[in-house]
């Protein structure tokens, strides 16, 4: 019984954790970005689609549809506004503009932080369950939503797979993860791909901080630890690797509900890092990086 | 002091900041008001309704002509809940705004922090709503080094006490329930305030079947509302003020059977309908005071002032505030000045009618030395339920004789009785 | 050496140190007290920058060792040590765990180094957090004692132990070991040719940055009354030492002091607009980083030599 509740309450927050990890490690592989200010993203579009669906009676999925919508701005504006004005800087040695992106994206992160707190306090928000309700999976009650939200976020991770093994802007992105120097020489506008990323990653962004507004409330204060934990997840799984993030996000998730079901609800982040500190040592690309 | 005003701008000057201190000494050149502080951070619920009823207060104080003669002036400082900021904050007040008293934050740990400074800065300083033991012992310890500190709520093992009191009323004697399980957030009011209900809850009729403490972090409550159904407690007695929205919406969207009581900071809030979607509807809390129930003769009109000014029912901060400056305003106008130790003097010979209760300190031999004290004769608290959108007020029965209700999902034991 | 340093940069340090040396006689008391933590901060940023601008090393955890430092000492306290002794137990402390942090983490390049001290602050951040019965938790441990209770005193203790820790970071950064740390920063394989231990040079200058960043941390606990996570260990401090230094200037460590005072001094000033002071400040030091790379004083001191 208790096996069954750990097996089905850590399978969808596991899902979660790899929505909102995938964008950030799809972003890091094909365009060099560690975006900081993911967190943020992923709040803006809570903290929005919560605003319009209580105050314009839109209804939980067009709330829902307009946080996404939000996430999807705020992405393109971290683009244009802070990635690209580094990227295109003079003054930076290409050396050093790693660590000019994980700065500014910091600073913009924090702007985001500080000014969706101003905006929305900082009480945590929840959005209305997409579905609500609770149904029985073999005795365990589980809510409707939750459900769901791992259907949902897995349809997702599916439709992306698609997109990028399939399409001819997916094999576009493909190559521009690996040889995008080879992928300009063939004539094609880099650019154009980095664009077409920031599309991706704004909307799984989006997604994911709706669901998770519906799932377990969002707050302006969680923008930090939404990026250290999908940093933590796309570290462990290895740096620009989609399957690995999946799979990371998985251990992550269950492990976590594990030590708060086993051991005792506050050691509940623990192990997880403990298990990251150990891969970091012994295989420090992650479980499927590359070096 | 001429020759150093002008130093000290030229020193700001220089780094680019003219425009600031041009604005900031405009301000100190009128020092006739008696400036108060508050900090606490503005966008919290909790922090909010300090903020706001600290300003009415100071307003209904100038209405009347003010303290002695002189009107009083509000400076508010946001520390983000944090101590650090709190601290800094703290110190600006004292050293360079020059204010006279300070009504500050909601949160133990920060409080705490700002007693050392209250000490070593000498300044009456009041919390509105921090409930932790440990700032009414350290005054108790050393008197004269703490006395300028003041706690403006109930200190948590009275708290305890009166969830204790009133799940007798309300749990044991109408709903004939037998076991209870604790779920509070790991912080420095749930200490006291659990060791206290542990020893209480039983000799109320509640045997206690489970306690959880878990990090005010934590997002998801699943694994620990599914722990808690495991023990069977026919109630979950909470200890909650840093987290308030998630366990609530989970509570109701994840349908857990058990209601849930206790102390729900933030479910103290009107807003905290509207922030959950209606899933706070049953949540039983602690609170100040409650729409439409008259503490004292003065806890409706200052409500409706509330309202007028903000468009809500504060939460209980709001009343604790409001009092708080009130009380330092008649000790400053009883002691005909702003000399710290006449204040505190006079603070300790407070005996008013505030909005929630007569408001009185603890003294010196007491235990919860300078805290509110507590009582029939004094402030009880109420505990109130969310119903249909509505704070109803469920107890002291005497005043509030309201049924409770719960939502479909929730089974109480007479329901399993009726199954 | 750059010629343009030798003539001007010692006079007008000195006249720094003069007029920061006396402030107590004509700055009040509120403004010293926000001096007094951004020296600290002065601290931070310089250590960190010792080991970024010159050892090539991105370290996210200088809250890592900065909160050792803090906790060490303030524990300590706890235990009924005097404070002298709290200090210098918080810098053991810290270097310790610098070091221990450094010699398996600098095999690794790129960004996984800045990863694992990174997650090192989680580590130290859920630990402090879970232990809360000792260390106080997510807001802080009350210190017994403190430094003083004079503002003053207060302020010549952060302002002497500034000087002191900028005069030996500044010249360990133009001496031999800043030298053969820029070179490894640049090239690794050439300073490894030209017959240097590489790992053996950072790990010292590892070393060195905790023994800063403890021994500043511990002060500052005793100066506050707290060891606070919030103000010690949390990644927004890490964050705000980083961006101290990009913005006073990478590479030149005094700098970090630059954005330390711009940063708490800024902050605190602009409190009358309220929490959007954070706000203002963030995207002040994102609009330096991102026109003017090189910081405050890489601008001042770069182009007349570079350019």
């Amino acid at each position: 019984m208790l096996a069954l509740q750990i097996l089905v309450d850590g399978f969808a927050i596991s899902a979660l954790y790899g929505l909102g990890a995938v964008g950030f490690t799809l972003m890091f592989g094909v365009c060099g970005v560690l975006n900081l200010a993911h967190g943020g993203i992923m709040v803006i579009a809570a903290l929005v689609g919560w605003w319009v669906a209580a105050n314009y009676g839109v209804g939980p999925y067009g709330g829902a549809l307009v946080g996404l919508l939000a996430g999807l701005a705020a992405s393109f504006i971290t683009y244009y506004a802070v990635i690209r004005p580094v990227q295109r800087s003079r003054a930076i040695p290409p050396v050093e503009e790693e660590i000019f992106i994980l700065t500014s994206t910091l600073l913009w992160g924090i702007m985001l932080q500080v000014g969706l707190d101003y905006a929305f306090t900082d009480n945590p928000v929840t959005m209305q369950p997409l579905l609500p309700g609770v149904v029985r999976i073999a005795g365990i009650r589980v809510p409707q939503n939750e459900v769901l939200i791992a259907v949902l976020c897995w349809a997702v991770i599916g439709l992306l797979s698609l997109l990028v093994n399939r399409t001819r802007i997916g094999k576009q992105i493909l190559a521009a993860s690996i040889n995008p120097r080879a992928l300009t020489l063939l004539g094609f506008e880099l650019s154009h791909v980095y664009l077409v990323v920031w599309t991706i990653y704004g909307v799984l962004a989006g997604l994911a901080g709706v669901l998770l507004a519906s799932f377990l409330g969002a707050s302006a204060d969680n923008a930090g630890a939404l990026t250290a934990s999908a940093f933590t997840i796309v570290i462990l799984g290895g740096l620009g690797s989609v399957p690995g993030s999946l799979i990371a996000a998985y251990i992550v998730g269950y492990a976590e509900t594990l030590t708060a079901y086993l051991i005792a609800p506050t050691l509940r982040p623990i192990p997880a890092l403990i298990i990251l500190v150990i891969v970091i040592y012994i295989r420090p690309q992650g479980l499927l990086g590359r070096r | 002091m001429k020759a150093g005003t002008l130093w000290r701008r030229a020193a700001v000057f220089l780094l680019g900041l003219a425009l600031l201190t041009g604005a900031r000494a405009a301000c100190a050149a009128d020092n006739t008001p008696i400036k108060i502080g508050v900090i606490a951070e503005e966008s919290a619920l909790l922090g909010k309704s300090i903020i706001d009823g600290a300003k009415l207060a100071v307003a209904d104080i100038n209405a009347k002509g003010g303290v002695n003669g002189h009107q009083l002036e509000l400076v508010v400082y946001n520390d983000h809940s944090s101590a650090a900021d709190a601290v800094r904050a703290y110190q600006r007040a004292v050293q360079e705004d020059h204010v006279s008293a300070v009504v500050s934050t909601f949160i133990s740990e920060v409080y705490l922090a700002l007693e050392p400074w209250a000490a070593r800065l000498k300044m009456p300083t009041i919390t509105a709503a921090a409930a932790s033991n440990l700032i009414t012992k350290q005054v108790h310890d050393d008197y004269d080094k703490f006395k300028y500190v003041f706690e403006g709520w109930l200190p948590a093992p009275i708290l305890a006490q009166a969830v204790c009191d009133s799940s007798k009323d309300l749990f044991v004697d109408m709903l004939h329930m037998k076991s209870a399980a604790m779920m509070s957030e790991d912080a420095d009011w749930t200490t006291p305030l659990d060791a206290a209900q542990t020893v209480c809850l039983p000799k109320a009729g509640l045997q206690v079947v489970d306690h959880i403490r878990f990090n005010p972090d934590t997002t998801d409550f699943t694994p620990i509302f599914n722990k808690i159904e495991g023990a069977h407690p026919d109630v979950i007695i909470t200890g909650i003020a840093h987290v308030g929205v998630q366990p609530t919406v989970q509570w109701h969207d994840q349908h857990v059977p058990i209601p849930m009581g206790g102390n729900s900071g933030q479910a103290t809030n009107p807003e905290f309908w509207k922030t959950t979607n209606g899933a706070a509807d049953g949540i039983i809390t602690q609170t100040g005071a409650v729409p439409g129930v008259a503490l004292t003769s003065r806890t409706i009109p200052v409500a409706d002032e509330f309202i007028k000014a903000t468009g809500k029912f504060p939460a209980f901060t709001g009343f604790t505030a409001y009092d708080d400056v009130r009380s330092l305003a008649e000790a400053m106008q009883r002691a005909g000045s702003t000399d710290p130790d006449k204040i505190v003097a006079e603070m300790e010979k407070t005996k008013m009618e505030g909005t929630l209760g007569t408001l009185a300190f603890y003294g010196r031999d007491d235990t919860y030395t300078h805290a509110m004290k507590y009582g029939k004769d004094f402030v009880l608290g109420t505990f109130m339920q969310w119903q249909d959108g509505k704070q109803v007020c469920i107890w002291p029965r005497d005043k509030c004789p309201n049924p409770m209700k719960f939502p479909d999902f929730v089974k109480t034991p007479e329901q399993h009785a009726a199954n | 050496m750059p010629k343009i340093l030798r003539s001007p940069l010692p006079l007008v340090l000195l006249a720094l140190v003069i007029i920061g040396g006396v402030a107590p006689i004509w700055l009040d008391a509120y403004y010293l007290g926000i001096f007094t933590v951004a020296y600290y901060f002065g601290v931070f940023a310089m250590s960190w920058d010792l080991l970024f601008g010159f050892a090539g090393e991105v370290n996210f955890g200088p809250t890592f060792l900065i909160g050792l430092g803090a906790y060490g000492a303030g524990l300590l306290n706890n235990a009924g040590w005097p404070l002298p002794l709290c200090i210098v137990g918080g810098a053991v402390i810290a270097v310790i765990g610098g070091v221990a942090l450094a010699v398996p983490a600098l095999r690794l390049r790129g960004p996984y180094f800045g990863l694992v001290t990174l997650v090192a602050v989680l580590l130290l951040l859920d630990f402090i957090v879970i232990f809360a019965a000792q260390t106080g938790g997510e807001i802080g441990m009350m210190v017994p004692d403190v430094l003083s209770v004079s503002t003053a005193v207060n302020y010549w203790y952060a302002f002497g132990f500034l000087v002191i820790a900028g005069a030996i970071l500044f010249g360990l950064s133009r001496s031999a070991l800043g030298l053969i740390l820029q070179a490894t920063g640049q090239d690794r394989v050439e300073a490894q040719a030209l017959g240097f231990n590489v790992t053996k040079h950072k790990v010292a200058a590892f070393a060195i940055s905790a023994l800063f960043s403890g021994v500043a941390g511990a002060m500052l606990t005793f100066y506050q009354g707290t060891a606070s996570v919030d103000q010690m260990v949390d990644l927004s401090i890490a964050v705000q030492i980083i961006i101290a230094v990009v913005f006073g200037g990478r590479r030149t460590i005094l700098g970090g002091v630059l954005g330390s005072i711009f940063l708490v001094l800024f902050d605190e000033l602009l409190r009358p607009i309220g929490q959007l002071n954070t706000f203002v400040v963030s995207g002040v030091a994102l609009l330096v980083i991102l026109f003017w790379p090189d910081g405050v004083l890489g601008y001042v001191l770069r182009p007349r030599e570079e350019r």
